[in-house]
């Protein structure tokens, strides 16, 4: 788990095709831990400051993870199991990595228009108090565009 | 009576309506909070003790987040607890917290610790039992607002509302919902201790209306089929009993006033 992350760049849609909508999908988000906001940013210059927020340019939205906080059960209780069978009717296990949607058109929009082709996204895990938290985790991160 | 919704989802039949916090009127939150101190009483599984506990402690943790099944799970949640609630006080509803409204961080109904009265005021704060506990020394629930930043502001809530697919819906308002849980901070602040915290149930309430207006803004969307006969442990509830409010027997109003008629004697 981490309090940061910078993504390599992605590559953003042509502004010439046309698009209505643009997501940033991340899957796999671990809630294991801490209650946490993730600040999501595209196009950031690398070095981000710790603190930087919805009125940073590059803030894109943010998503908000309900922390399990830690286990309260004994050895394994927390273990999310890898692999399913298919026969198993049972409900996913409560850790199951949940998936996280941001809307980001309007930021997208900017840096197509300006001329950006590919940005990083940048994410920073922040607690109710605004003090980076280590609980930031997940598999993959799509740019999804729709029109 | 001011309805919250445009237009009600059906022609007027003896529902019984979810008001606003910020709205209820005196007798409405006398009979509240008498509801909930009389189920904080009861040790059993008709308690508030025991409700609170489905969600997260004393395990399992039967609550579903990050789940297809988040919004059905908690509309059959908070029915149960209404229900449970009936039992005390016939007729008392939930209410829902607006968190779009910003003026004041919490409804006033549930930030003072003493009513008008001059009584512990049940819904600032709730007992914990044992089992229910993260750490032996907390025993109440408490709070620790944080930054307005993580509630919601009306124009997130209308964005949301505006995804047609029941799953990208669900997946955002989740998000929402959980920067409210997190602003409260304390005990609301985590998923084991969360249900315990009588704001929790005013919280819920404002999600599952926001997923009520949504379905209002969509007829007929909805999850896919194959989820609809999917049960929803521990309640004796599937998905598809959970889609329409008012076979519930609710829906929700802004306020209410009501008097009564000559009779028909």
């Amino acid at each position: 788990m981490v309090e940061r992350f910078r993504s390599k760049a992605l590559e953003l849609p042509d502004p010439e095709h046309r698009f209505d909508r643009v997501d940033l999908a991340f899957y796999g988000v671990d809630h294991s831990s801490a209650t946490y906001e993730a600040r999501v940013f595209i196009g950031a210059p690398r070095g981000l400051e710790r603190g930087a927020g919805a009125d940073h340019p590059a803030y894109a939205g943010s998503f908000y993870v309900f922390g399990h906080d830690r286990c309260y059960g004994e050895e394994g209780h927390c273990m999310v199991p890898e692999g399913r069978d298919p026969f198993d009717l049972r409900l996913p296990h409560h850790l199951e990595p949940e998936p996280e949607v941001v809307t980001v058109t309007e930021a997208v929009r900017r840096l197509a228009e300006g001329g950006k082709r590919k940005a990083p996204v940048d994410v920073l895990a922040c607690g109710p108090d605004g003090a980076p938290v280590k609980a930031l985790g997940f598999d993959e991160l799509r740019l999804l565009t729709y029109r | 009576m001011t309805v919250a919704a445009k237009h009600p989802s059906r022609a007027p039949v003896r529902l019984r309506h979810r008001r606003s916090a910020r709205r209820l009127s005196k007798g409405q939150l006398a009979e509240l909070r008498q509801a909930l101190s009389r189920a904080q009483r009861i040790g059993d599984d008709r308690g508030y003790q025991y409700w609170a506990g489905v969600h997260g402690l004393p395990l399992p943790t039967y609550c579903r987040h990050g789940s297809p099944l988040f919004l059905p799970w908690h509309r059959a949640y908070l029915y149960f607890l209404e229900k449970a609630l009936q039992d005390q006080v016939p007729g008392v509803t939930l209410p829902w917290w607006d968190w779009r409204d910003h003026s004041e961080a919490l409804p006033a109904a549930y930030a003072r610790a003493r009513t008008p009265g001059n009584k512990a005021n049940p819904l600032h704060s709730s007992p914990i039992q044992p089992s229910g506990r993260r750490l032996p020394n907390e025993k109440r629930t408490w709070r620790e607002p944080g930054d307005p930043s993580w509630l919601p502001s009306a124009a997130e809530v209308d964005q949301v509302r505006a995804n047609r697919d029941f799953f990208t819906f669900q997946s955002q308002l989740e998000s929402l919902h959980n920067g409210v849980h997190g602003f409260v901070g304390g005990t609301m602040a985590i998923v084991a201790t969360s249900a315990y915290d009588p704001i929790f149930w005013a919280h819920h309430c404002m999600i599952d209306r926001v997923w009520y207006l949504w379905q209002l803004d969509h007829p007929g969307a909805r999850l896919p089929d194959a989820y609809l006969d999917l049960a929803l442990p521990p309640f004796e509830m599937t998905v598809r009993q959970t889609l329409d409010v008012t076979a519930l027997g609710y829906d929700y109003a802004a306020g209410t006033a009501a008097v009564p008629g000559p009779g028909n004697g």
